[in-house]
């Protein structure tokens, strides 16, 4: 994108003997609606910015450094930190590129285990996600409504995992433990009473009218455009791109699963507006409900983990595998000399080509409309700098 | 699509929502006052694998070291010697620092007595790091021997079946209940 681009547009006339100049403002790193540590300098021009500049790094944490000093096994538990709004996913990223790596196969009832956890984790995800796009537009009842649903979740989630938040539920080779007793017929209580509240919660908000007033024809990314710069998962969906990782690239036991990939149809207005994005993530909740209840049913027996040694030395290579994360295609990169810690880890997410698309996205629009880009775009500041 | 469309719908879904909205003050609230509002104690309604504050039951601490290897970020600290004479493990040294713990709960599978366990407290809030840190040895103690078969000491017995049984439900990987 060129910078003649961003002038298109956006030249007014000036009545004569009045001069006006650019505004820069800074928006964070501490604002209410930039979820996290999110820091834009916005060159506006009254209201309307000229272009919104992110400014990344006020959340790095050096964690792919820190996987070269604490070896595979002690790695898992910061990743529950790259992603920690959806970490489930990010924890059967690193034990798939691990067990790739050594060439070890889990068990089925281990996968079925991670694609339980996963999908419940990825509506945890998509609530904060919908609900916080609300908040942010300023509807409040609806992220209350999200969160009380995120908090069934996550009571589940820590039953079957003893954690609400970083789960560490993941091992190399499977998972840590199996789901406890009673745990099936509790989680498909919940599914039960929580399918209707989707409806129930798009009644409240999705078809608003100020709602989709102030969401749809907002910011649309085309699929050209969204495809050049690198959007993934839900983002891209809502553009009409039918991608998802676990239709086209599919890893653990998801092609066992029947599940639709939701995309963006242009309801609101044009293909790929925040609207757009925001229904996809309503969505698939429902799909991942599907998952949920086809995983539920068919849990097979065995055990849920491989044995794997407890220094795990992979022999040298590397390994690139890649996930559905809440926010997209997450891929995890790992370099092995044959010893017991990495080389070399690298691990690529949704949030950081969302951020950078923001650029594009706000030249010429409203300051207000900024905030809506910033929440259907889903950007969780940890996972854009790691 | 025209202008009096545009206020019939805005206000039939402003009203749509308000109508859920309203229908909420007539069902269950959702939220509990912590922490007196309910009979027992919130630690005692967590689930059985719920990852809190880290305790160590010394009895049957093998002086193995298992935990502190696993530790990802070293908060474990335990100095164990081979007593010359008797040849058995003498803990000198049990430190766990919980303000650096992160509650992932790698230390306790390693264990093979539990004796490095999760309670289901949480509340540790105090005023000094340093408090923080838990000094389990006061003393220099011989470790834990295991011996084949039950175990015999009465003081030991009720500690050792409590920390298998700590195995069995929450460290054992794939252990189906």
């Amino acid at each position: 994108m060129s910078t003649t681009s961003i002038e298109i547009g956006l030249e007014r006339e000036t009545p004569a003997g009045l001069e006006t100049e650019e505004m820069t403002l800074n928006m964070g790193p501490q604002h209410p609606s930039t979820h996290g540590v999110l820091r834009f300098v916005v060159k506006a021009d009254g209201e309307i910015m000229r272009r919104a500049i992110p400014d990344i790094g006020y959340l790095h944490r050096s964690i792919e450094k820190i996987s070269e000093k604490v070896g595979y096994h002690g790695f898992m538990p910061y990743t529950d930190r790259v992603d920690y709004v959806s970490a489930m996913q990010c924890n059967q990223g690193w034990a798939i590129a691990c067990e790739s790596l050594a060439g070890i196969e889990v068990p089925r009832r281990g996968e079925y285990c991670r694609v339980i956890a996963c999908e419940f984790g990825r509506i945890a995800s998509h609530l904060i996600s919908v609900g916080a796009t609300a908040m942010d537009i300023g509807a409040f009842t609806p992220f209350t409504h999200a969160l009380r649903e995120r908090e069934k979740i996550n009571d589940i989630l820590e039953e079957l995992c003893g954690a609400r938040l970083t789960f560490n539920y993941m091992r190399i080779g499977g998972c840590a433990w199996d789901i406890p007793p009673g745990f099936i017929k509790r989680a498909t209580a919940f599914l039960d009473a929580f399918e209707p509240l989707i409806d129930e919660y798009n009644e409240l908000i999705s078809f608003n009218k100020i709602y989709t007033e102030r969401m749809g024809n907002v910011a649309p990314v085309s699929a050209e455009l969204a495809i050049a710069w690198n959007l993934v998962g839900p983002n891209l969906r809502g553009s009409g791109v039918k991608y998802d990782v676990r239709k086209d690239e599919p890893y653990s036991v998801y092609p066992e699963f029947d599940f639709d990939v939701p995309v963006g149809e242009g309801k609101m207005g044009e293909v790929g507006d925040c609207w757009d994005r925001y229904m996809v993530r309503m969505d698939e909740m429902k799909e991942s409900c599907k998952i949920l209840r086809q995983a539920l049913g068919g849990l097979p027996e065995g055990p849920v983990v491989a044995k794997v040694a407890r220094t795990f030395k992979p022999p040298v290579g590397e390994a690139y595998v890649r996930v559905e994360g809440s926010r997209g295609d997450m891929g995890w990169f790992v370099v092995s000399d044959g010893t017991a810690f990495p080389v070399r880890t690298h691990i690529r997410t949704g949030s950081y080509s969302a951020m950078a698309i923001v650029e594009v996205l706000s030249q010429g629009l409203m300051i207000a409309d900024l905030i809506a880009v910033i929440a259907s775009l889903d950007i969780v500041a940890p996972e854009v700098d790691r | 699509m025209g202008y009096f469309q545009n206020i019939k719908d805005t206000i039939t879904t402003i009203f749509e929502g308000m109508a859920i909205t309203a229908s909420h003050f007539v069902r269950k609230p959702y939220t509990v006052q912590y922490p007196d509002r309910i009979d027992i104690r919130i630690q005692d309604t967590l689930p059985f694998r719920y990852r809190g504050l880290l305790d160590v039951d010394l009895e049957i601490c093998t002086g193995c070291l298992a935990c502190e290897r696993a530790c990802p970020i070293d908060c474990i600290v335990i100095d164990a010697d081979k007593n010359k004479k008797t040849k058995e493990m003498v803990l000198k040294r049990f430190d766990i620092d919980l303000a650096k713990c992160m509650y992932c709960g790698l230390c306790s599978e390693p264990c093979p007595t539990g004796s490095i366990h999760h309670t289901p407290e949480f509340e540790g809030a105090d005023y000094s790091l340093e408090s923080l840190v838990r000094r389990y040895v006061k003393a220099p103690i011989p470790a834990y021997k295991p011996i084949k078969g039950p175990e015999t000491d009465p003081e030991v017995a009720p500690i050792l079946s409590r920390g298998l049984k700590y195995l069995d439900e929450f460290a054992t990987p794939g252990d189906s209940k």
